[in-house]
């Protein structure tokens, strides 16, 4: 369904990301892993539309998407949670959701159905909904974003370091919430550096390092690799 | 009593035309990051269509009506001209770029129109006076009263309550973020520098009815008021440009009126002193904008 | 360093130049233009070493440029003339008269005073801010030239300045302002302000007050606009404040930018650009009037180009004509270039 070829990210003269190449099938579930700057964010911003390809190739549905901008991906079905966890800390939750709904604004009873789903996933969303995104905490602002990038009713969800500073029980509920995503045939590929994590919910995973593609395989094959701690690392 | 009324009528009047002056500018500002410096030639568009208008026997609101379109059209010409071509670069770029244009437009109604006023075409209305508790003030002062009301709830209500508003707002605080939700970014700025025309537009009516002739600089002290406001009010906050507006107008009137005649001439520099106490206290200004955010 | 000496010396040659050649032509309209063209470059270089260094637009270079020419008007009109000239200047003044070079430096001392007083609080602003208040500044500084009519006559104008600048001071002070602005520019002040601009949170840790650098920066730059002011009102000998205002400030903008904010080299090749852009159009424009071509009076039309140039230079080469390295340090590489290949 999302395939990337040779695909290539740089920053100025610095290149993150150095030709990568992979695959997420329909509802599948497909872990991003790596260290810090290995290029993981790099590769998902720019799938997202954020960051101009500096080469090779992204698809979705076979169609080649390379360097659309970032509205026609989520045209095009795509939503993307980045690392920045970025919501809107002047509008309410409510205001929040409702521009995750932009592009079905016209269809109000679709979007109305669609946000009690996503109360009744989140209902600490529903509690909250009058006030402004600001002043959540850490895990409510994930479950916001997280609920925003949904209200555009994706077929494919990339998420960016769901995890990422998050306190421990907290970050075990997004992971459940992740894998109840899946059942409802999302094609999700989620980028992580909590491993143990990650795997448990990954139909497969990619290792990269040093903005290259290094390792994939099933959950089970990359945990049996010797050296992933050495690739993780960099040693 | 009277005097209370008549000092009330002229702070509200001018607060109102200078808090619309403001807020248009700010709106540009406050989403793109972009100091349009050609804000007060959108008046001047305004100006002149009323004027080349004149001879057509149209009824008055419909040229003013036109007025304000043409205004729109300026703005968004602002931006394809001066902005799309450098938004990339540098802030000081695009200062530069809106300055050459305002520059440009004044220049080029110098060249094709004429250096001297030209009478814009008024209702009697505008130069009709009226008596309130014992006040006399002009009928135009209350007629700008309302339309500031009117377009300040407006403009408030667009922001609260569409989704082109709120996504508006949201692109204020991360442009990129709004635009990953599906938001175009052209629709976001095309409507910032519409709702900046037409600010201008209205306002421009508003202001060039005090003198009834508009003349290539008529946008200068428009331009000054919304600039000085902003900066009082917060460069990005919209209630902060009103604020601004505001308190600039309760200055200058109260300027006004206590200053004696000889020291009446240097009422903007007075009113730029207390704006350097304001900032000396404040130098965010009055009202903080919507959190962080980046230029797109 | 070295290239910094080989700038200043290839820069001064160059106006050096330009002196003799006018002064051997001997043709009068040249001599006005280049006088000009002078007075221009002690302007612009002025503006230089507050732009290029802090990065900030300043639009109110121009009003201090007039408080240069007004005060040392007031300093310098003879006594017997400033009844007619000055009506209502108070009567201790009226007796004074100095000496145009000790009026030229009140001029730049004026301005670098009045500068340092309104300027401290603007420069804590940000970026865009800075700019507008700097522009509001232009207009006060504006209102209160048109109507302090005891210093200044009022919006007339005024006349009976000694006419005490000629083209080799003018020239001879255009090369000193080079010297001062890059000087500026490799002293402790320009490099950290320079340094600032780059990364203002990482120069702040360095113990860089931003603020204060770029106050100084400010006072340098108005004390340059205030001694040109006051050369251009000994070369003129009548003004009145519109002369320092908005139609001046869009052409030493102008020439700024187009030939490169960041260096001293990018601001006289600016100068010297747009003077011969400016004074074409102009004889363009007289040309089209005298036959009548457009009806009417032609006027703007070299604004418009003007402006059309600096949209051009802004989207084509932002950082204009010479962008980061000045002229010694361009030459200096070449060389060496030359040497390694060689």
């Amino acid at each position: 369904m999302l395939e990337t070829r040779d695909l290539a990210v740089s920053y100025g003269a610095i290149r993150a990301v150095r030709g990568i190449s992979f695959t997420v099938g329909k509802g599948e579930l497909v872990c991003l892993l790596g260290a810090n700057g290995a290029g993981k964010s790099s590769t998902i911003k720019c799938i997202a539309g954020a960051l101009k390809a500096a080469g090779g190739s992204v698809l979705l549905d076979g169609a080649d998407v390379t360097s659309a901008s970032p509205e026609r991906m989520v045209r095009a079905g795509m939503a993307t949670v980045p690392e920045t966890r970025d919501v809107f800390p002047d509008l309410t939750v409510a205001e929040n959701l409702l521009l995750g709904s932009y592009i079905h604004r016209r269809d109000t009873a679709g979007n109305r159905e669609n946000l009690e789903r996503m109360h009744e996933l989140f209902p600490r969303l529903a509690e909250r909904s009058a006030q402004p995104a600001g002043t959540l905490s850490g895990g409510e602002q994930q479950m916001l974003v997280i609920a925003r990038a949904l209200m555009s009713r994706p077929r494919v969800l990339l998420l960016d370091e769901p995890s990422l500073g998050l306190a421990p029980a907290i970050v075990e509920r997004i992971f459940e919430m992740i894998a109840r995503l899946k059942e409802t045939g999302l094609t999700i590929l989620l980028v992580e550096q909590n491993v143990h994590q990650a795997l448990s919910v990954a139909d497969r995973a990619y290792v990269m390092r040093l903005g290259s593609m290094v390792l994939s395989g099933t959950p089970d094959e990359i945990r049996g690799a010797s050296d992933l701690s050495a690739l993780y690392l960099g040693g | 009593m009277a005097f209370a009324i008549q000092f009330a009528i002229d702070v509200l009047s001018l607060g109102g035309a200078y808090a619309l002056m403001a807020l248009g500018l700010v709106i540009i500002y406050g989403i793109l990051r972009l100091v349009n410096f050609a804000y007060g030639e959108l008046i001047m568009v305004a100006g002149y269509t009323m004027f080349l208008t004149s001879g057509s026997g149209l009824p008055w609101l419909v040229m003013a009506a036109f007025a304000v379109v043409m205004a729109i059209v300026a703005g968004i010409a602002t931006d394809y001209a001066a902005f799309r071509p450098v938004r990339a670069k540098s802030v000081t770029a695009v200062l530069i770029t809106s300055f050459a244009f305002s520059n440009l437009l004044q220049n080029a109604a110098l060249l094709f129109i004429s250096p001297r006023p030209r009478n814009v075409p008024l209702p009697a209305i505008f130069s009709q006076t009226v008596e309130i508790g014992g006040a006399i003030t002009p009928i135009r002062n209350l007629i700008t009263i309302a339309a500031s009301i009117v377009l300040l709830a407006l403009v408030a209500w667009l922001m609260r309550k569409t989704t082109l508003g709120i996504a508006m707002r949201a692109a204020a605080t991360n442009f990129t973020m709004a635009r990953m939700l599906g938001v175009p970014a052209n629709l976001i700025i095309s409507s910032a520098f519409a709702l900046s025309g037409f600010l201008a537009g209205v306002v421009g009516i508003l202001w060039i009815g005090r003198i009834g002739t508009v003349v290539p600089g008529i946008g200068m002290e428009p331009l000054l008021v919304a600039f000085i406001a902003t900066v009082i009010g917060g460069m990005r906050s919209l209630p902060g440009a009103v604020l601004g507006g505001f308190l600039l107008a309760l200055i200058d009137t109260t300027l006004n009126y206590t200053l004696p005649q000889d020291l009446l001439k240097f009422r903007d520099a007075f009113t730029f002193s207390l704006v350097i106490l304001i900032l000396l206290w404040q130098p965010e200004g009055l009202l903080k904008g919507p959190a962080s955010g980046q230029r797109t | 360093m070295k290239h910094n000496i080989l700038t200043a010396a290839l820069l001064i040659g160059f106006i050096a130049l330009m002196a003799v050649v006018t002064h051997l032509l001997g043709i009068r309209l040249y001599d006005r233009v280049v006088t000009n063209l002078m007075i221009s470059l002690v302007l612009v270089v002025g503006l230089q070493t507050f732009m290029g260094n802090s990065g900030i637009l300043s639009f109110a270079h121009v009003g201090f440029m007039g408080l240069g020419a007004y005060t040392s008007a007031v300093l310098t009109i003879p006594a017997q003339m400033k009844g007619m000239a000055l009506p209502d200047l108070y009567p201790a003044m009226k007796v004074l008269e100095v000496h145009p070079v000790v009026g030229v430096l009140a001029g730049g001392i004026v301005a670098a005073l009045v500068a340092a007083a309104v300027a401290y609080p603007l420069m804590r602003l940000s970026d865009a801010a800075a700019v507008i208040t700097s522009f509001a500044l232009l207009v006060v500084l504006h209102t209160v030239m048109n109507n302090w009519s005891a210093f200044t006559n009022g919006p007339r104008t005024l006349f009976g300045l000694p006419k005490a600048t000629d083209m080799p001071i003018a020239a001879a002070v255009a090369g000193l302002a080079v010297v001062v602005a890059l000087f500026f520019k490799e002293s402790k002040v320009g490099k950290l302000l320079r340094a600032s601009r780059e990364d203002e949170v990482a120069a702040a840790a360095m113990g860089a007050n931003i603020p204060k650098l770029r106050w100084q920066a400010f006072i340098l730059a108005a004390f340059i606009a205030g001694i040109g002011g006051a050369l251009w009102g000994h070369f003129i000998t009548s003004f009145a404040p519109k002369s320092f205002f908005l139609k001046e400030t869009f052409v030493i903008i102008s020439m700024l930018v187009i030939g490169g904010a960041n260096t001293v080299t990018g601001a006289v090749a600016g100068a010297v650009l747009v003077t011969l852009v400016y004074e074409s159009l102009r004889g363009l424009e007289g040309l089209l009037n005298s036959i009548k071509i457009m009806g009417g009076q032609v006027i703007g039309l070299t604004e418009i180009v003007l402006a059309i140039a600096m949209i051009a230079v802004m989207i084509l080469r932002p950082g204009g004509l010479f962008p980061s390295r000045e002229i010694g340090h361009l030459i200096t590489r070449i060389r060496r270039k030359r040497e390694t290949s060689a």
